[in-house]
Formats: C-alpha cells, structure tokens, sequence
C-alpha cells in the first residue's frame, strides 16, 4: 500500500540521491517499498547503463605551437575538449542505472570546487574527475590526501607560485576554510604556516602530472592548529583532516546539499563521521526522517535539472546535435560541468529559481523535446495523462494549478511535456 | 561565470536551433509595444536610480588607486608597482592605474568620488564571508538577507524595483520577504499563444507550496511581467566585442532610458583574484571598469535622466600590500570604493591607510563601508539607512546637496 509520504521519499531519494529517474523506474521503486527502494538507490554495483558510454581521448596536448594556423588548430581543440568533457561526464550521469556514485561525484566536484576557466586543459579535470570517482563513497582522509596531490586543484589555487621564500596563501586558506574544516576553525596564523607546508609542488599544466621539488619547499617546522612539524601536503592534509572540525564540517555539507540548506543538521552526525567513512555518512543522512517530512524541499541546479530531464527522455547528451548549443543553454542558466564560479562552487535553492534562469529553461525544453522519446505520455489514454506523467517525473503529487495546465495539453504531449518539465514540482525536489 | 572561449550569442544560437521560429519566439517588437512598455509604469525623470558593482574576487586597491610616490609601495612591490609612466595622478600622491581614462575624466569633472581604505572592523579575508559581510551589510550579525534586499522587504511587492543583470541571484537582492529580479543581458522572450497561457497557470503559487516551491512559481509570472515590459525596450542586444560589463550596463543603459521603473541595478565584473602574474590582468580589468562605468554614464548622459544615476563600486577585499613570489598579492583588507555620477560631490573621501602602519600585517580600515551604504539609501534612494542597516548612525556626504 503505497502513501503519500512513500511517494514524497522515494521522490527525493531520487532526484537527491540519484538524477532522477529513468522511465518506469519510480513506479518499480514505489512498488518494492522504502527500504527496499532506499537500498537499490544507494547500491553500488556493476552499471550495465554505462555499457553504451563512449569516452572521448583526452590527450595531453603539450605547449601551443607558434605558428599561427598551427595554433589556432590548437586552441580549438582544447577548447571542443573542454566541452566534451563535461558532455562525457553528464553522459556517465544519465546512462547510469545506479547513479549513486554520479551524484556523489558531482557533490565533491561542487566541494572542491576546481574550474577549467583557469586549468586551461581537459587532461587534469578528467584525472581529477575520476579521483573524486575513487574516492566519492571512500574515505575522506584519502580522498583529502589524493586532492592536495592533484594537478588541476594545486594549479587552480595558485600552488605553483607556492614556494618557500614567498608563500602564496590561497590553497592553504581555502583548503581549511571550504574543503576541511569551514570558516572560524583556524587563525590567519594557521593559513601562512599551512601555506608552508604545502610549498615545493609543480605542476606540469596540459598533463596535470605534480612533482616535489625540495628546493622549494619549506624546510622548517609549521605550527598548524597548535601542532608543530615539518609538514608536506599528504601530513598536512591528514593533521588538518583528523581534527573534530572536519566531521562537523563534512557532516553539515553533506546535509546541506542533500537534505536542507534550512534545517540545520543533527549533531550526531558528526559522530557519524568519526572514521571519516563518507558511504556511512551519507547513508545516515539517507535514512534521516527529515527525508520523509513535508517542507524540506530543495531546488534542482542547471545540470540536475538538465540531466534529469534527460534521463526522463532517454537523451544522450553527447548525442544531441551540438554540444556547443548545450554548453551555451547551461552555461546561461548558470551552470556547466568543470566551471564553477569559484572555489566555493555553485549556489543552491532560490539562486537558481529567477526569472532569468526560467526564460533559459524553457528555451532548453523546446530544444530537448525536439530529441527526446515521448512514450510514456503518449502510450496511455488522454485520462491518464497527468498521473502517467507524475510517475514518469518521480513527482510525489502536481499541485491542482499544475494539473490545470496539463489537462489542458492533453492534445498535444510536445506541449504537455514542456509544461511538466519546467514545472514547479520538477525544479524543486519538494 | 561565462564559459571563457564560449561566445555564442543569443543570435546565433536561436538561428543554429531552430527555436526563432516556434516556442521561443519573440514578442512581436513594434512601435505600440515600446510605447506600451515604457507607459506600463513609467518612472519620472528626477527619480535617483543607483547602480551597484560588483568587482568579484578582491580587487588590489593599490594598484588602482595608487600611492605611486611612496617608498613604501615600490619596496614591497619590486616587480609589480606602477610607476610615474603608468599611471594618471590626482593629488595628495595618489593616482589612477594608468588604464583608467575615464575615471580620470570623470574626476577631472568633478564626478568622481574616492573613498579611501573602506571596509569594516576586523576585516575578514576570505572571499567568500568577506563578499557575504558586504552583501548583507553586516559585518558583526551573520544574516542572510541582502541590504538592497531590506530595502525591497520595507516596500511592496514590484519584481521591476531592482533589477540585477545576470541568470542567478545576487544575494544582494534577496531579502527576507522579497527579492530583486534578475535579467540576463540578452533579454527575455518568453513563449506565446497557450503554452504561454498554461505556463501563467503554473506560476499562481499556492498555500501548499513550501517557500522553494513557491519561488519557482513566482520565477515563472516574474518572466512574463519582467518580458512584457522589458523586450521591446532590448532588441538590440549589446555588441559581444564589448566586456561583459560593457554589455550589463548597457542593458542598464536602455532601461534607464526607457522609464523602466527600477530603481537599483546590480552588474559585476570578475578575475580579481589576482593571486600570481597581478599586473596585466588587473591593469586590464580596472581598464575595463573605467571604460564601461564612463560610457554608461555618457550614454545615461545623453538623457532626460542624466542627472538621476549614481554608480557605485565595491569588491569584498583589497590586497596585502607586499607582493608574494608569484608577483601577485594574497588576500587584504581595506581598498577604494568608487561612486560616480552628475549628482556626486568629486573628491577623496576618507584617508589612505598607511604601508608601514600596518595593522595585523595589512592596511588599517579608514572609512567603514555602511557609511557609504547610508549615503546611497538616504540620498539616492530616499530611504531610512537605519531601518536597512540596523540603526546604523552615520553616513559621507558624498551626493550633492547631501547634509
């Protein structure tokens, strides 16, 4: 027997959890049950989803010829890498059956907010990209560990310029203030010797590969957090990460981004947290009774939006006729994969509920209904349209105007569909 | 946030998809409707109209107002200070970066404003609290309202009141019952016919809704109240050549001259985080400030409004006065804050801190920027600055005719 509230929890046990569902999918998770349900969104398994997937190469491109046509050769295709890399990522997104460890893929992007508007070159984001695969569901202190190493990170936030005789703060300061332990856990003291500790590290820019360059690197003992020690990257990082702070911090994250950016987060949490074990973390919150109360809502972003929206009309974003259109449409609603605003990634819930954002939504609707597969609406009768469609979306319930709207599109499953997709109920996860 | 070699514009885009013709297609744009929008609500000319910058990721204020004749600057600026030849002085040993023109002729007019060594007590240097303290105007309180948006929640609901120019919202426009509209530069053109029709049905917003729900409803009416008014006087979209703020204020440029009535703008520019290689990008950026702020104000100029807009300028940081290895600078405190117009009272506000008086290592705080934000509310936007700024005492005297 299936209520109302299951309807609400599986609803947001998909759109949260995973990017929505495939068609048919939400009908067959209702029908197993919650905990059945809960169970299946958060597996980990082999994905024959991914089966159809097609990874572009992303080589390294080395220094940029001089000659001009040579260059401008160049140029270019570094610049169609940095769009099909995201179109390879949003693919991984919708072919996925279980996209568990997409959406938890996406959350750390978000984290450790990197931009390709800076790196330059595809070749760093993809490795970053699938160290935050490895390391999505692991644990934080290696995820941690294996970031402070990365190419495309330590370039992004100036690591290069890290050296012992004139150290630059910015890694160090965002490495505490937004990825470990949050703003007023540490002291301007605590970001210079930090930088300190993470002097010495190279970066070769088109292959993101880092190498350790002793002379560069601070010798002396760090007074980090009350702990003196000559630290590099991999000790500090760990120190840093092994404090209390960082379990509050990660815990209301995770919280954050999943459940409510209203609600503060439980403080057992934390507790949760206490091995760093980011599966057993997330899978708590998942649990949370807060998942199944009403008002805890929580707005789609761009990509969320756009990914699901696809996974819905079994569109492969590769494969739509120009990517270029695609980055262009997400990229005026604000979003797009590997370029985040800055460090402190994308905003959330209201920031993306304007006008503006609406006017590119319904142009990308327009776009996608041109490519998309309909037959969900278009295999049931007239009069079960509008149920048939809350089903097809994982909408727990369309409100009675949103019902309005739809009756009158009945005749018309392009319109219908445009409507239901840039409805309230499917921008936000109510 | 544009992609940077992305510049696919409106234009083309709509003719590479197909969408010109069916969907998306345009509000028909003739002659009655430009009349129609402007009449919808036309503000009259002498109405004050503020329009707020925002330079993202700190910019160094030092090398842009500069203190070029100081010791002090060049001995902990050897690879990057400006000198005697790349810049444009004022007086009292300050100076313009030299890719700053406009701004020179506007001081030279008289119509520039420099406050000096503006931030808050105990300055924060992380952009991110640092940014939020100066877009809550709250430097003690952790709040999540926006100061323009206290401003919107004491006046009824107007999605035209303040108008911001990019896709998602500035948390300056967000207040704790209202928010500012945001509008991106190439217009809005919202579908017609019934899916138009259907599409109004969904945006009634309910009792039901939960508040996230509600905004997306809102978000939907907003679109074709805003595109009513807001297409006809946008047909033609600003030039891709220009900079991306070149292009928000000229959006500004032709609402402000078509009556729209809107009362705050908020634009941005971004890329001051200038942590390695300072000197040419930032000399580049400011260049870019300079040059778009000053033909903003010509073309306003050239209008019944000439006299109604006052432009402000702020980042949420400076830099720290020695450079760092990379011949950048890390994170700072206090920097200049630039409010220029017809109706400012031009001159240097405030005093420019001291390089060997450091405090804590960076430069002292000279003028706290909520006296700047009262100067704004009470003589541009005729409003209480206490009931905005939490009984905030004291404000410059920085608009003309001000006391």
């Amino acid at each position: 027997m299936t209520t109302a509230s299951d309807r609400l929890e599986l609803s947001r046990l998909v759109h949260r959890f995973g990017f929505g569902p495939k068609p048919g999918e939400y009908v067959e998770l209702l029908r197993a049950g919650i905990p059945q349900a809960r169970a299946t969104i958060l597996a980990r398994r082999d994905d024959h989803g991914l089966d159809a997937l097609v990874t572009p190469a992303f080589p390294n491109m080395g220094q940029a010829p001089s000659d001009p046509t040579a260059s401008a050769a160049y140029w270019q295709a570094v610049y169609d890498q940095s769009i099909s890399v995201a179109m390879w990522w949003m693919d991984r997104m919708v072919l996925a059956d279980y996209p568990f460890v997409e959406r938890m893929t996406w959350f750390w992007h978000g984290h450790w907010a990197t931009s390709i508007s800076k790196v330059s070159y595809a070749l760093p984001m993809k490795i970053q990209n699938e160290t935050l695969r490895t390391h999505a569901l692991g644990n934080f202190t290696d995820m941690s560990r294996a970031m402070v190493q990365d190419g495309a990170l330590i370039f992004w936030l100036d690591g290069e310029e890290n050296v012992s005789w004139s150290p630059n703060e910015n890694l160090g300061r965002e490495f505490m203030e937004l990825f470990t332990l949050g703003v007023g856990n540490y002291s301007q003291n605590d970001v210079h010797q930090a930088a300190l500790g993470f002097t010495g590290y190279q970066v070769d820019q088109t292959s993101g590969k880092v190498t350790f360059d002793a002379k560069d690197h601070d010798t002396r003992a760090q007074s980090v957090l009350g702990k003196r020690e000559n630290f590099n990257a991999r000790t500090l990082s760990d120190y840093i990460v092994s404090r209390p702070e960082n379990a509050k911090f990660i815990a209301r994250r995770l919280w954050f981004r999943f459940v409510s950016t209203s609600i503060p987060a439980p403080t057992s949490l934390a507790n949760v947290f206490e091995n760093r074990d980011i599966a057993e973390l997330i899978t708590t919150i998942a649990k949370n009774p807060a998942m199944r109360r009403p008002g805890v809502s929580q707005a789609k972003s761009p990509v969320e939006w756009f990914v699901s929206s696809c996974r819905a009309l079994r569109i492969t974003p590769s494969k739509l006729p120009s990517s270029g259109d695609v980055a262009w449409m997400l990229d005026s609603m604000g979003q797009f994969p590997f370029n985040p605003p800055s460090v402190g990634g994308w905003p959330y819930d209201e920031a993306w509920l304007t006008a503006a954002s609406t006017q590119y939504r319904i142009d990308m609707t327009y776009y996608l209904l041109q490519h998309g597969n309909l037959d969900p609406l278009t295999k049931v009768s007239k009069s079960k349209m509008v149920e048939a469609a809350a089903d097809w979306l994982g909408i727990p319930q369309w409100s009675t105007r949103t019902q309005r709207a739809l009756n009158q599109s009945l005749t018309d499953p392009n319109r219908f569909a445009m409507l239901a997709l840039c409805s309230p109920e499917y921008l936000v996860s109510a | 946030m544009t992609l940077r070699t992305c510049d696919f514009n409106r234009r083309q885009f709509l003719k590479y998809s197909g969408a010109a013709g069916a969907a998306t297609i345009a509000a028909s744009l003739t002659m009655e409707d430009v009349a129609q929008a402007a009449s919808v609500a036309p503000m009259p000319v002498g109405t004050p109209i503020l329009v707020i910058v925002t330079l993202y990721g700190g910019n160094d204020g030092l090398n842009t107002v500069v203190p070029y004749l100081d010791p002090a600057y060049l001995s902990n600026r050897p690879d990057m200070s400006l000198d005697a030849s790349q810049v444009i002085p004022l007086s009292d040993g300050l100076a313009l970066n030299g890719t700053m023109t406009g701004f020179a002729s506007l001081w030279a007019a008289n119509k520039l404003a420099i406050v000096l060594g503006v931030s808050y007590p105990q300055p924060n240097l992380s952009h991110f609290t640092s940014m939020a303290i100066w877009q809550t105007g709250s430097p003690v309180e952790e709040i999540s309202s926006g100061w323009i948006g206290r401003y919107l929640d004491n006046l009824p609901h107007d999605p035209f009141r303040a108008i911001g120019i990019d896709s998602t919202l500035t948390p300056l426009l967000a207040g704790d019952h209202r928010v500012g509209s945001m509008l991106p530069i190439s217009g809005l053109q919202v579908p017609t016919g019934s899916l138009a029709t259907q599409m109004q049905l969904m945006a009634n917003s309910s009792r039901q809704d939960t508040a996230l729900v509600a905004d997306a409803a809102d978000s939907i009416g907003d679109l074709f109240q805003l595109s009513a008014t807001v297409s006809p006087v946008l047909q033609n979209a600003p030039p891709s050549s220009a900079s991306p703020l070149a292009q928000q204020l000229d959006v500004v440029a032709n609402l402000i001259s078509a009556n729209v009535p809107t009362r705050v703008y908020s634009v941005s520019l971004s890329g001051f985080d200038t942590h390695a290689d300072e000197l040419g990008p930032q000399g580049t950026l400011v260049g870019q400030l300079s040059d778009a702020i000053t033909a903003f104000l010509k073309q306003v100029g050239a209008t019944p409004r000439a006299n109604d807009v006052v432009v402000m300028v702020y980042s949420e940081f400076g830099r720290r006065v020695m450079a760092n290895g990379g011949e950048g600078t890390d994170h700072g405190t206090s920097a200049p804050v630039f409010v220029a117009g017809n109706m400012v009272a031009g001159g240097f506000y405030g005093e420019q801190p001291s390089l060997t008086q450091l405090v804590d290592g960076d430069l002292a705080v000279s003028v706290d920027f909520r006296d700047v934000y009262a100067a704004m509310l009470s003589d541009v936007l005729k409003t209480d600055p206490g009931s905005v700024l939490n009984k905030w005492p004291t404000k410059l005297n920085l608009i003309t005719g001000a006391s």
